[in-house]
């Protein structure tokens, strides 16, 4: 662990959240200006902590990289070494050894550096903490999406936003369709009434499946379940939480808001017969259990294979939520139906007002970098978090919905829900892996 | 010839019915708890109805009827076979098919061949073979002026066909959503026996074998999928994509079906559907339809909400009677009803979302009716003593659906 962390002092107490407020301001001030650096650290340095760096320094001149953060050392250098070797970052990657952070606090010591701006692409799971520690730290952030795996995670996060509205901070939410041109010229024209009163609609993320990673042999029990974390739903919320989230947030956006109540049904079907991933589990029982394959099932994961649920919104109009995976099917999509048309949400409008999309998009991905910097230089900071949180929560109480067999309302998942799925940060530190038993389809509600 | 002569035959029985005074000579085949239901039903719904026949699979399941409807000893008939020498019985001109629905195919083919009028408990088939021999024996049905009517009785419950007026008169505008549910806890389970041979058992306990069944898609949610079919004016869904599982239910007790599916059935014009069914025991109930349209929605049950909102006021029959008071009124009066065809539509939509999610495939109809080449209708000369290993429960990306090639591999045929 790296020692030379503590260079920046303590990030705790009220009085600190005023100076941090007021160096937003200063930097909100700087960046109008248009010529200063907007420096960024990295949190989380897999597959999509790289590519949103590569997005984040696409979307303007003045990003430089300086600080990444991860579980694994080896995540961590070898993410600086891979931004740093490409010639379109020349001069714009500048992470000196001081600034490179692994462990369970990495972004604890992250949140400490002299970042403008936080990225945050690690499991979901630990989003809330993160997200806290970062606007209390007073950093602008962009969150990859979901933003937490459990109700409490989502309240921490609301919390979070609510506190960097205070403080005039920017966070900003990988759920790029909400800065796609297509998606957003489409949304204004149904909001417009240009397929009448909202009355159906339909989304989908169907696919094939997903990796499932080994255990490398230096590796801790909890640090391989972060490892593999898309099989744990405390780690990833579940395929429903983790994917489908992009689909079921344009349905809320289509209706200005989350549904009020939900119904699903769900299960896990195939992933224990699929051969590949039952041997990789039985290594990994192997290794942690001297050389045993007794119990290798809690190894396989806990998530389920589909949920299809149903959102009912607050005009009464109860729309398909269809997500999962199995080999060899495939649907991603949104659909929302009104009493004067339809829209696929993303380029066109069948119906009374027919109409198709002729603009051109640049990629989302950095376009909604794009918009994060150009809201904070212009001193009008988006905040996504709330939304964010909202369009999570719904995915997080579909899957409640499918896993106990019960209507989840949203009024009691705000008011009266308990669920907290992952350990406190002590616990973590203290490096205890955590299995939840699969879900039944009548689990008590909580 | 065979077919010209059938309809000669067949014409004469409806015009001496229309004399009001010839008896409906009933015989029950399937005599476990639905068709003694269905058995008393029928005679309590019209006047001149008499029960004169029994078959079941097995004897123990004879005696209540028996005993009702004081039925002889040599026309009560036991075996897999029962059926057909029930049928043969010349006197009988009406029959009740309440056997497990795997067997309906054959036993209603049987029926109508040997001029019978019927009405069949739902679902009618359990596979797109089965469906299809549905539709053809109903095709012969109205060539030799037979009565068929369905255990789907929502098409007889008042505040369904007045609602269902309303709707196909344009109430709620275009259709261009619907949903519908039977989401509710567990049913019976007949354990098995010590040395109960394989069929045996699995007949007995025929909810939980989708050869028998159909799964709990087909054997139960049909109703409300019948109901979603009936408000399209019965025009079929295009397309088919579901899931399911079996999640809670695992013990073998419970066969190889599923306890919940969800379906999404297109309709045309890209109307899309929601359609769940689960039985799973202390989860929350929902057994209900609704159809919106461009200018209001509908419960399909009595209430209209919208531009034309209206709420049925009026009487409220037994349905399950209701049925048949209909069936025999209309073989009285010479115009008998024919719900062979609706029914067995309404049931491959059921099977269709079945084995859409047991594959956790998409694919149209006309591909299900057309090349799917499934086939579980039992084979003519099964026997009771049989041995016959319980089905293996679906796992998408193992499950065989027989004749359907990916869309990947469809170059190479």
């Amino acid at each position: 662990m790296s020692s030379q962390t503590n260079n920046t002092s303590g990030t705790n107490g009220g009085a600190l959240a005023g100076a941090a407020a007021t160096a937003a301001v200063l930097g909100q001030m700087a960046y109008a200006q248009g010529s200063d650096r907007i420096k960024v650290g990295m949190l989380g340095c897999g597959g999509r902590g790289r590519g949103a760096m590569q997005n984040c320094l696409d979307a303007d001149p003045a990003v430089e990289i300086i600080a990444v953060a991860d579980l694994f050392e080896r995540q961590v250098k070898s993410a600086r070494d891979g931004l740093m070797r490409r010639e379109q970052n020349k001069d714009r990657v500048k992470i000196n050894d001081d600034h490179m952070f692994w462990g369970f606090d990495c972004h604890e010591k992250l949140a400490a550096c002299e970042a403008d701006l936080l990225l945050m692409a690690t499991a979901p799971a630990f989003r809330g903490r993160q997200l806290m520690a970062a606007v209390k730290a007073g950093k602008h952030v962009f969150t990859e999406k979901p933003i937490a795996t459990d109700v409490a995670g989502c309240k921490e996060v609301m919390a979070a936003s609510k506190l960097a509205q205070e403080k005039g901070l920017a966070i900003v939410a990988g759920t790029q369709r909400r800065h796609q041109g297509s998606y957003v010229a489409t949304m204004q024209r149904i909001h417009d009434g240009a397929i009448g009163e909202l009355v159906g609609g339909q989304c989908y993320w169907y696919g094939g499946g997903i990796w499932f990673k080994g255990a490398e042999k230096d590796m801790t029990e909890l640090q391989w379940q972060c490892h593999n974390w898309y099989h744990f739903t405390w780690l990833s919320g579940d395929q429903i939480c983790e994917q489908h989230i992009h689909n079921i947030d344009v349905m809320n956006w289509c209706f200005h808001g989350p549904p009020k109540k939900i119904m699903a049904v769900g299960g896990r079907q195939w992933r224990d017969s699929n051969a590949e991933q039952v041997n990789t589990a039985k290594e990994v029982c192997r290794q942690f259990n001297n050389g045993s394959e007794a119990g290798w099932e809690k190894y396989n994961g806990d998530i389920w294979d589909h949920i299809y649920a149903e959102l009912e919104y607050p005009n009464g109009a109860r729309c398909l939520s269809f997500s999962g995976h199995s080999p060899g099917t495939q649907r991603v999509s949104e659909r929302i139906v009104g009493t004067k048309g339809t829209s696929d949400c993303h380029n066109s409008i069948r119906g009374q007002n027919a109409w198709v999309y002729q603009g051109k998009d640049i990629d989302p991905m950095v376009q909604e970098h794009i918009n994060l910097i150009a809201s904070i230089r212009s001193g009008k900071p988006l905040n996504e978090g709330q939304r964010v949180a909202e369009s999570t929560l719904t995915a997080i109480g579909a899957r409640m919905a499918a896993g106990t067999g019960q209507v989840v309302n949203w009024d009691w998942l705000m008011n009266e829900c308990k669920q907290s799925l992952v350990p406190s940060q002590a616990e973590l530190m203290a490096g205890k892996p955590l299995y939840h038993p699969i879900a039944t389809g009548r689990d008590p509600l909580v | 010839m065979a077919a010209g002569t059938l309809v000669l035959s067949g014409a004469a029985s409806p015009l001496a019915y229309a004399q009001g005074s010839d008896e409906i000579r009933v015989g029950v085949v399937g005599c476990g708890g639905r068709g003694s239901g269905a058995a008393h039903d029928c005679v309590n719904s019209s006047p001149g109805v008499k029960i004169v026949a029994l078959a079941d699979s097995f004897e123990d399941r004879l005696g209540g009827l028996k005993k009702d409807f004081n039925v002889q000893d040599d026309r009560c008939f036991v075996g897999l076979d029962s059926y057909k020498k029930l049928m043969a019985l010349d006197d009988i001109n009406m029959v009740i098919l309440a056997t497990p629905p795997g067997f309906r195919p054959p036993q209603f083919a049987e029926a109508i061949r040997r001029g019978k009028h019927v009405f069949m408990e739902k679902p009618v088939a359990v596979c797109p073979a089965g469906a299809k021999m549905v539709i053809e024996a109903s095709e012969l049905a109205t060539q030799k002026g037979l009565g068929v009517v369905a255990g789907t009785q929502r098409r007889h419950q008042t505040e369904y066909v007045e609602t269902m007026k309303r709707i196909h008169d344009g109430a709620i505008g275009d259709l261009v959503s619907a949903q519908c549910y039977w989401n509710m806890g567990g049913l019976w389970v007949s354990e098995r026996q010590p040395g109960q041979s394989d069929v045996d058992w699995q007949i007995r306990n025929w909810l939980y074998f989708t050869w028998l069944s159909g799964d709990h898609i087909c054997e139960q949610h049909v109703h409300n999928i019948d109901v979603i079919n009936w408000a399209f004016k019965d025009v079929q869904p295009e397309s088919v994509y579901a899931v399911g599982g079996r999640q809670y239910r695992t013990d073998p007790k419970y066969g190889n079906i599923f306890d919940h599916f969800g379906v999404e059935f297109s309709y045309p014009g890209d109307v899309r559907t929601i359609s769940t069914c689960r039985q799973i025991e202390g989860t929350a109930n929902n057994v209900s339809e609704r159809v919106v349209g461009t200018k209001g929605w509908s419960d399909c049950c009595g209430t209209i909400v919208g531009e034309n909102a209206w709420r049925y006021r009026g009487p409220r029959a037994n349905s399950y009677v209701q049925e048949h008071t209909d069936l025999i009124k209309s073989i009285r009066d010479g115009k008998p009803l024919n719900e062979g065809k609706q029914i067995a539509e309404s049931t491959l939509c059921a099977i269709m979302g079945r084995e859409s999610a047991y594959s956790r495939q998409q694919f149209t109809r006309s591909w299900f009716m057309n090349r799917c080449t499934l086939n579980l209708v039992p084979a003519d000369d099964l026997k009771l003593s049989d041995a016959m290993p319980v089905p293996a429960v679906a796992i998408p990306g193992q499950y065989q659906l027989p004749g359907f090639v990916r869309e990947g591999q469809r170059g190479r045929g």
